[in-house]
């Protein structure tokens, strides 16, 4: 559960990225032969789109691990409730 | 040295990589590796100018190579092979040092890198390598402590990566450079991000269970230079701004209190040792000029007291009162407790002197008494019994060899510091301390509260250090 609410946030996160990068009016960023009275300039910013690409694959792969990392502690803990996780596993 | 620096910095992903492909040679690669940054760290002090490079155009990658970042190469290129020189015959698979030297090459990343972007894909890499090296043994516990790690690290870099692009849009650039002219809540976000990564202060307290619960040498590499992956950018940053600095030294001071008070009452060794690894960071934060020195202390004398602790009889301190320790063993246990408590002739000693120094006025009684807090947390190590059996294998001792070897060569870096006053106070420190802890500290039991290590609410007292931060900025 609170993996998935960490996938919630991470979403969150790229949503953010996007929004800022994007503007009402702009264009894709990508090079092309305009015409008219088209602003050059008017191009959606393409670097956080760029970076933001890179911390959705990291967090993909992360969520992944998690999960093969929950499947395993599944097989004793079928409840996977974490407070008696908690108390199993600490000292 | 533009083309060694990247050479270097690829090369050991690289290895990582093919150490897979070629497992019997994994030991050999691995240990080639760290000997290649130590040596890269050693011709970078030789460097009287620091260098910085731009990679790709004005969005790249920015990379900044100075003395500051040569100190925790170094570091991390020692304790990496005094890591592996542990582990050389204990039967780890090629994947152990696959992980081990891509969590070493990240690290390698995050000292070198200027701008946030790369830091925040860095700081990432090393939170997965360090999950998959805690979960190692793969038995239940381990993977829980591994999850719990990686959920706390990955949340605090989703709030650094908010941070991130807030400074993008005020500077468009993701550079070092344009950190004050960010809103200030971008900064809080950074900060937060970065403490709960580098485990300081109340947002550090996910690290005494991580670092006591791993294998004795996954605990002495995470202890020993994986948190100072996420000090080394506050230490950066601080050195630029003047407001940074002065928010990093109050969480300096607050973390190296927080840290000693509860290393102080631990019954257990390895959580000690955790928690005041939360102390010394406090240290380094709490004078960034010199950080880098302390950080390079700290890292070789944390490791090899991990390892020591690992070959320990008994993890409680109750039981290792009627327990000897084998005595070349204990020699060992006693030089490293005493260079962490600022002993003269051991590097420890000149790496407070030069802390002390650097301290702002309303920090040095403060500063003073955690110093002081130290001597009686490791004063419990220095009065155990020794002459038992051997227990020790040789792996260990060629770790111990570059470790505590390190710390004495490290001593002549600072050789100013053997002046009579300075000389002093480290011996009435400890001549203070040894006495509180015979008479109060060792006759009492206090069990301090565990409640803010739980897990949920690691993540909730994330948020509260968030709001303070923001605060914090805006005064």
């Amino acid at each position: 559960m609170k993996i998935i609410a960490m996938d919630v946030m991470s979403t969150g996160v790229i949503a953010y990225y996007v929004l800022i990068a994007s503007k009402d009016g702009a264009f894709t960023p990508i090079l092309s032969q305009l015409t008219g009275d088209v602003d050059p300039i008017a191009y959606a910013d393409p670097v956080p789109q760029a970076v933001i690409l890179t911390a959705i694959v990291i967090g993909f792969s992360i969520q992944a691990l998690m999960l093969v990392g929950v499947m395993k502690l599944a097989q004793d803990n079928p409840t996977l409730e974490t407070h008696a996780i908690e108390k199993n596993y600490t000292p | 040295m533009t083309i060694l620096t990247i050479v270097w910095i690829a090369l050991s992903f690289f290895v990582g990589f093919v150490i897979y492909l070629l497992p019997p040679l994994s030991r050999y690669l691995a240990l080639a590796i760290a000997l290649f940054s130590g040596s890269y760290a050693l011709i970078n002090f030789g460097q009287s100018s620091p260098l910085t490079l731009q990679l790709l155009d004005n969005f790249g990658v920015s990379l900044l190579v100075d003395q500051l970042s040569s100190f925790f190469i170094l570091t991390n290129a020692l304790v990496t092979a005094a890591v592996i020189f542990y582990c050389w015959n204990t039967g780890k698979k090629a994947f152990f040092y696959a992980q081990l030297i891509i969590l070493h090459g990240s690290m390698n990343a995050i000292f070198i890198c200027a701008d946030f972007m790369s830091v925040y894909v860095a700081l990432e890499v090393i939170g997965i390598a360090s999950f998959l090296l805690v979960a190692y043994p793969r038995t239940n516990k381990s993977i829980w402590v591994a999850l719990r790690y990686l959920f706390v690290s990955n949340v605090a870099m989703l709030f650094y990566l908010i941070g991130t692009i807030l400074v993008y849009q005020a500077n468009h650039s993701f550079s070092f450079a344009g950190f004050t002219n960010a809103p200030p809540e971008a900064i809080a976000l950074i900060i937060v991000g970065l403490l709960g990564k580098g485990g300081v202060f109340v947002s550090g307290l996910w690290l005494p269970l991580t670092h006591s619960e791993s294998e004795t040498p996954v605990s002495a590499i995470l202890s020993g230079v994986v948190v100072k992956a996420g000090i080394f950018p506050l230490v950066r940053c601080a050195l630029m701004f003047e407001e940074v600095d002065s928010i990093i030294r109050i969480f300096g001071v607050a973390s190296a209190l927080l840290g000693v008070i509860y290393a102080i009452l631990e019954q257990d060794t390895k959580r000690m040792l955790a928690l005041s690894t939360i102390s010394q960071l406090g240290f380094i934060l709490a004078a960034p000029e010199v950080g880098g020195f302390y950080a390079l202390t700290h890292g070789l004398v944390k490791s090899s007291l991990f390892l020591i602790a690992g070959n320990l009889p008994s993890r409680q301190f109750k039981e290792l009162q009627y327990k000897p320790i084998y005595t070349p063993l204990w020699i060992a246990l006693v030089a490293a407790s005493f260079s962490i408590s600022g002993f003269p002739l051991l590097s420890g000693f000149g790496a407070k002197v030069l802390t002390m120094k650097s301290l702002l006025g309303w920090q040095v009684i403060v500063m003073n008494i955690a110093a002081l807090g130290t001597a009686i947390a490791f004063a419990k190590f220095i009065f155990l019994p020794q002459g038992g059996e051997k227990t020790t294998k040789y792996g260990f001792w060629s770790a111990m060899a570059i470790l505590l070897g390190g710390l004495v060569v490290a001593n002549g870096v600072y050789y100013e510091a053997y002046t009579p006053e300075n000389v002093i106070k480290p011996l009435v420190t400890i001549g203070l301390a040894w006495p509180i802890y015979f008479f109060l500290i060792k006759p009492i039991i206090l069990r301090l509260p565990r409640m803010l290590e739980q897990f949920d609410h690691l993540i909730g007292v994330m948020s509260l250090m968030l709001v303070s931060l923001f605060w914090m900025v805006l005064a």
